[in-house]
């Protein structure tokens, strides 16, 4: 089946030879797994996806799914674009990505234990010195120190994409409070409220068990002598940009959601202020940086921390999710070893493909990259958020030049990439009533446990919504797609 | 429950009341006045000044007022603090901290209502739009009355909210009496109205929506008695000031572990301020109705300090 | 031989206004260690509000109060026994030069055990240069003896000219400080060089005539491969010995200040406080 056949919301979708598209293989035929879904998206006019398209955003809207955009004068209420075209994953393609996003992970989970401990990697030379030593996110207060159930990293969200050659590629992890679960759950049932009708052609895994499984690996970590830990999630507020998440989240697991101000530490064992007096708590999920988690030992102004909860927690007495210092281990210059350190600590090859990476650190690479900067995505280290980026072949020569002048400024805060050519997925575009390819990503997220594992089957597949660009994340006004993944047998 | 949790739904009730209330004194009083049967009821700057000291604290102002700015100021100004817009954003914002706590259905129609307030056409409202608003955001409150009733648990949260509402709506009732009464009394002599057969009495009934239960239950021209008797004292009226007391004893005992609650408890305040209404009777009230406001308005004030002071305290 | 020490250490906050509730932590115990034991501690305050030991980032200890009624002003006291060990420093460290200690500060090995007190900080970064060299044909100990009395003879103590804030280009230029400031001065020569350093907090018994005044003192440990962590006092150009009473270490002074509170108030406060050390040579038993 061509593209083309019977499908009028396709007819300006142009196929770009250079780049991968998850539905349309080179000769412009669907690929298997898309087959059924393609026809039956067939059987609806582009007024059908206008309105549908209209009634997920309402739905969206109505429920409060949204995030604040600051802007000059006022603060706005945006939905995050969610996309009516989901993005299908077979389920071999699926156990590949499962064993490799598991597999960092575990090896980021080795990594820290070390880095806070006896340093071998570094002793031995596999990881520079520097990396940790100039990182502002490795903290003393976790030298040393052993966290319980021996986790650091209990939510790792890790980003990947498909470049030109039909291949996974992992661009970044995320260990210290990665966000967007919420969306997973939001966009499967947005999608189930306009077209159930498809779902019963496919048989895709559930993603509503993440909650459940995530306080289950909450419940693992517990501190020594508590039979059943009573969970909190600590939010900054309702104005965080990820407040949905952390409600939703609370709701999910059913255990409250907590503000510092609701809690406080007495005797290094940590309390929230209910409506009976104090309650004991044990196992913090916090969506709360590292710097502002405690006043007396971090930043001294932070208003939303919990004065004394660094040694309530370096007693024993708390569990702190994800630890606090796992910062130190998803640096973007740390992501660069990251090969090297699935293979120190579990003596395994990395399943997934590394994006090659020139450390502006190293004179000879920064050399190449001064030279090449337009055939090169350039990253400050340590920014989150898309922040910072510059896309060399976007850039004018008089932007290049500002480019290479800020990286001579402090090489060691840069990093430099092939430009990846993410795949592309049919898209909605609202303004034209029809579907575009757009490129897209992929966010899986990996929950770690004293003895148990668990990676959530589906993620985040965010989407830039302009043409051409390249950076999906959602505070860069990127949408997203239901994922699926495909049970066995299809 | 969390405490500041506990404290978000209190006020996430007391708020939907109160633009309830605010919303509903708009509506009636300015269309009660268009075709009053004097000449004082039916100026504008008496209805005008009427609804200013309703919503603003019981603030006189002696200078001429603009009606186009006091019906704005009242129902969307989110400069005021005493508008029905900034009560609602309040109500939602409150909802916003429970939200885990509260259930969906409450949540997405405490939402759409705030993005319909957030988002009503100022020019829309000033030139034709104080009916429509009005009854807008009193259907809203309805169906939120519904949602809160039909979609929690009956449980600590539902009491919680239950609890800021009857208490808002107690508060609100004996403020709009306030304002009504002092009405009555300014529009008294004109034609030879007298205070007991005023108009405003009328206008009271409806701006607590109870004329018609009125009716029914007296059969006769509601008089300064039988308003006033039917609005604090009738336990049946839910709008009555005995019934929202009544039903704060009921909620506060979902919180109270106590059988019989101790002397420095909530619950045992709510209870001692019920007894003393339970059995006033209405010629006592209204020979010093004055006195009589400003002692309940200060005891139902006592019990919201005294449940701040004993479940919201963080 | 043995000295007995007692220490007392008081404190005093007002407030403008009246605080609503606050949270202070206290880095003042006599640390336990192998030339120290602690053999009593007692803390009170004016409010008799509980007193909760924790510890602070590093393992030391602390005392923690909270108190929860309001309060314009708070007095805090602190008593303290403790037995010090008298020991000859200089029969513990390495003072022969060799090459190969030299090196050895250069190894991973080295550098990675003790990297958190190599890294810098703010208040222990140099932006220009000094007048002191190291000397490559003197023991590393020798070296930072002769950094102790390079800040001892070109830097004066004055107290009200600098305060924990002032960058180490101030105190250069000024030429005046106090132990916080020559102590932050002296860590970041020795660690420019290489050599692990960091800020002790403790107490200083000034039987001798030594600066520090009735405050809470700071001197400076290194790290040497062959002697492992040694104690130099930039202030009073001394090796820490049985005069120095550490409490707490860090990478600099805001790793250890004595006390730390959040406080829920407005307006001005002030904190005024004094430490007492007296000692007595231990009795013959």
């Amino acid at each position: 089946m061509k593209r083309k056949d019977n499908n009028p919301t396709f007819e300006s979708y142009n196929r770009d030879p250079k780049l991968y598209d998850e539905i349309f293989d080179e000769h412009e035929n669907v690929r298997e797994t898309y087959k059924t879904l393609f026809e039956l998206y067939s059987e609806h006019s582009a007024q059908d996806f206008g309105r549908l398209n209209n009634k997920a955003k309402a739905s969206f809207f109505n429920q409060g799914i949204t995030f604040q955009v600051y802007g000059d004068h006022e603060i706005k209420e945006k939905i995050f674009p969610f996309d009516l075209f989901p993005r299908i994953i077979d389920s071999e393609e699926w156990e590949h990505i499962e064993k490799g996003v598991l597999q960092r992970s575990k090896a980021l989970n080795a990594f820290l234990h070390d880095l806070y401990h006896d340093k071998n990697i570094i002793k031995e030379g596999i990881v520079p010195l520097d990396l940790i030593s100039s990182s502002e996110n490795y903290l003393d207060q976790m030298n040393g120190f052993d966290p319980p159930g021996g986790i650091y990293n209990h939510i790792s969200g890790t980003d990947l994409i498909k470049h030109s050659d039909g291949k996974y590629y992992v661009l970044e992890d995320n260990i210290r409070c990665p966000s967007g679960v919420s969306y997973v759950i939001c966009n499967r049932t947005a999608l189930k409220r306009a077209l159930f009708g498809v779902f019963n052609h496919y048989q895709a895994h559930t993603v509503t068990d993440y909650a459940q499984n995530l306080l289950e690996i909450l419940e693992t970590v517990k501190p020594k002598g508590v039979d059943v830990p009573n969970c909190v999630v600590i939010t900054p507020g309702i104005y965080n940009s990820a407040y949905y998440e952390h409600s939703y989240l609370a709701k999910a697991m059913g255990v409250e959601l907590v503000e510092g101000r609701d809690l406080f530490v007495e005797n290094d064992f940590v309390y929230m202020k209910t409506i009976n007096g104090p309650e004991k708590v044990d196992v913090i999920y916090r969506r709360i940086d590292d710097q502002f988690l405690d006043p007396l030992e971090f930043k001294p102004d932070s208003a939303i921390g919990v004065p004394g909860l660094m040694a309530a927690y370096k007693q024993g007495n708390v569990c702190l999710v994800n630890a606090p210092g796992t910062g130190v281990a998803d640096d973007k210059a740390i992501y660069t070893y990251m090969p090297e350190i699935i293979k120190y600590y579990l003596d395994e090859e990395p399943i997934l493909n590394n994006v090659s990476t020139y450390h502006c650190s190293r004179p000879d690479e920064l050399k190449y990259v001064l030279d090449n900067v337009h055939n090169l995505v350039i990253k400050p280290v340590d920014e989150a958020g898309g922040y910072g980026i510059s896309i060399g072949n976007r850039l004018t020569q008089e932007e290049i030049e500002e480019v290479k002048a800020t990286i001579i400024a402090s090489p060691r805060k840069y990093i430099a990439q092939p430009i990846m050519s993410l795949s592309v997925h049919p898209t909605y575009i609202e303004d034209k009533e029809c579907f575009e390819p757009r490129h897209v990503d992929l966010r899986t997220f990996t929950l770690l446990g004293e003895n148990k594992e668990f990676v959530l089957k589906g993620g985040l597949t965010r989407v830039a919504l302009q043409k051409g660009n390249l950076i999906v994340n959602s505070s860069q006004g990127g949408g997203s797609k239901d994922t699926w993944v495909l049970k066995n047998n299809q | 429950m969390l405490a500041r949790v506990a404290n978000n739904l209190f006020w996430m009730g007391r708020y939907i009341e109160r633009a309830e209330h605010v919303a509903r004194y708009l509506n009636v009083n300015y269309f009660a006045s268009l075709d009053a049967p004097n000449e004082q009821s039916q100026s504008r700057q008496f209805v005008l000044q009427s609804m200013l000291y309703m919503a603003d604290d019981f603030s006189r102002n002696e200078n001429e007022l603009k009606e186009e700015e006091v019906l704005y100021d009242i129902a969307l100004n989110p400069e005021k603090d005493f508008s029905v817009i900034n009560y609602v954003k309040l109500a939602r914002e409150n909802a916003n901290s429970a939200r885990d706590l509260i259930s969906t259905e409450l949540y997405e129609s405490l939402n759409k209502f705030y993005h319909f307030v957030l988002n009503y056409p100022v020019e829309n409202f000033k030139k034709s739009g104080l009916y429509d608003f009005t009854v807008q955001v009193n259907e809203n409150t309805s169906v939120l009355r519904g949602k809160i009733r039909g979609t929690l648990l009956h449980d600590e949260v539902y009491a919680i909210i239950m609890l800021g509402i009857n208490i808002e709506r107690a508060t609100q009732v004996i403020r709009i009496i306030n304002s009504k009464y002092k009405d009555a009394v300014f529009a008294q002599g004109s034609y030879g109205d007298t205070l007991k057969n005023s108009y405003e009495w009328t206008t009271l009934l409806k701006c607590a929506e109870s004329y018609d239960m009125m009716r029914r239950f007296y059969r006769q021209t509601p008089t300064s008695i039988t308003t006033l008797e039917f609005l604090i004292l009738n336990t049946d009226c839910p709008r009555s000031v005995m019934n929202s007391l009544n039903e704060v004893c009921k909620h506060i005992m979902v919180l109270s572990h106590e059988k019989h609650p101790s002397k420095h408890s909530s619950a045992f305040l709510i209870g001692k301020v019920r007894a003393k209404y339970q059995f006033k009777i209405i010629e006592e009230i209204e020979s010093d109705l004055q006195a009589f406001i400003e002692n309940i308005l200060e005891d139902l004030n006592n019990i919201g300090l005294k449940l701040e002071k004993d479940y919201f305290h963080y | 031989m043995n000295l007995d020490y007692t220490i007392r250490y008081t404190a005093k906050n007002t407030y403008q206004n009246e605080t609503n509730g606050a949270l202070w932590q206290f880095l003042i115990i006599p640390e336990n260690n192998e030339s120290q034991e602690l053999i009593s501690d007692d803390f009170s305050n004016s409010l008799n509000t509980p007193v909760e030991n924790s510890v602070n980032g590093y393992d030391f200890r602390t005392y923690r109060i909270r108190p929860k009624q309001s309060f314009e002003e708070i007095e805090f006291t602190a008593d303290f026994k403790i037995i010090k060990k008298v020991e000859n420093i200089f029969e513990k460290v390495s003072q022969e030069f060799s090459e190969r200690e030299f090196e050895d500060l250069k190894s991973l090995e080295f550098k990675a055990g003790n990297d958190v007190f190599l890294r810098n900080t703010d208040l222990t970064t140099l932006h220009q240069e000094v007048d002191f060299k190291f000397d490559k044909t003197l023991s590393l100990f020798e070296n930072l003896q002769n950094l102790n009395s390079w800040i001892k003879e070109e830097f004066t103590f004055k107290t009200n000219v600098t305060d924990i804030d002032t960058d180490l280009n101030h105190i250069l230029e000024i030429k005046q400080g106090v132990c916080q400031d020559f102590t932050h001065l002296f860590i970041a020569i020795a660690k420019q060089f290489g050599i692990p350093s960091r800020y002790v907090s403790g107490y200083l018994h000034q039987g001798n005539g030594y600066f520090g005044d009735s405050q809470m003192h700071a001197w400076v440990e290194c790290c040497l491969p062959d002697s492992g962590w040694i104690g130099f006092d930039p202030t009073n150009n001394l090796i820490a010995a049985e005069n120095h009473i550490k409490v707490a270490h860090g990478k600099d002074y805001t790793d250890c200040p004595p006390l730390k509170g959040v406080v829920y108030s407005s307006g001005k406060n002030e904190t005024e406080y004094t430490v007492q050390v007296s000692s007595q040579k231990q009795q013959q038993q």
